[in-house]
């Protein structure tokens, strides 16, 4: 009976991970649903691939600063997005695709 | 019943040549359509805006790396899978292009359309993909590329 209890607890807790596992298993979708809470839609892989080339701005050069890759997305972004969004999205960018460059974000919210 | 047969005739023949003008003109018409079709024209198989720009090819491309950046990279990906010698002449024939004036442009264009021997095209179809193919980000190039420094080589690398 103990035994039988075990097996079940065991196979929900499975069932669980099995379930959640979809909306773990890709880091794109979950950008994709962080964005949908900033209200920025658009295609799915649009956006990721977007995140990332603003990720490999950062690590290159290209873009020096916070400012400089919310220039590059604000002219890459839906038309309409608005200045809140493109901080909202750099950062789940960073979060998301390069969280080593959260130093980045963070001296452009410091005092200068 | 109220018109004479001979009348008839006449009328009948009358209508027949008219379709025949109106046949030949349709046949005129294609073959004529026909010609133009393998031709270049104002923005085809080069857009207009590519014809006129005083921009050299790394001004062209740094503007897409910024305003168009997924088009960019999807380009610089597809070069980087392209042999050595092939992305050199690529790189070449960009700058060849760039460095012509607009009327040896417009000749340079009706070439393209129809020469499909070419064999920059032969072995690499899509290398001028990124100046030529689409009038949107050719638009988007166009309009910026002037903000960039002339011969900055790193943006043939992404």
């Amino acid at each position: 009976m103990r035994f039988g209890k075990l097996i079940e607890v065991v196979s929900v807790a499975a069932a669980a991970v099995v379930l959640a596992a979809p909306s773990y298993a890709d880091v794109d979708t979950d950008f994709a649903n962080q964005l949908h809470g900033y209200g920025i839609y658009g295609p799915r892989d649009y956006n990721a691939w977007l995140g990332k080339i603003t990720c490999n701005r950062l690590g290159n050069g290209i873009d020096a600063d916070a400012d400089k890759s919310a220039a590059f997305l604000s002219k890459n972004l839906p038309r309409g997005s608005t200045t809140p969004q493109t901080w909202q999205f750099l950062a789940a960018a960073i979060g998301t695709y390069c969280p080593e460059q959260m130093p980045v974000l963070t001296s452009a919210a410091g005092p200068r | 019943m109220g018109t004479p047969t001979g009348v008839r005739r006449v009328r009948a023949r009358s209508v027949l040549r008219a379709g025949n003008v109106v046949l030949a003109g349709a046949v005129a018409a294609t073959a004529f359509a026909g010609a133009a079709a393998a031709d270049g024209t104002d923005d085809y198989p080069i857009p207009h805006r590519m014809i006129i720009t005083a921009c050299t090819a790394e001004q062209i491309l740094a503007a897409a790396r910024d305003f168009t950046p997924i088009y960019y990279q999807r380009y610089i990906i597809d070069k980087h899978n392209k042999p050595p010698e092939v992305r050199q002449a690529a790189i070449d024939s960009a700058h060849y292009f760039f460095s012509l004036t607009p009327q040896d442009r417009t000749a340079y264009s009706e070439q393209t359309a129809t020469n499909f021997a070419d064999p920059m095209t032969l072995a690499w179809p899509n290398w001028a993909k990124i100046f030529f193919n689409n009038k949107g980000v050719a638009a988007k190039e166009t309009d910026n590329c002037s903000n960039y420094p002339p011969d900055d080589q790193s943006v043939w690398d992404g």
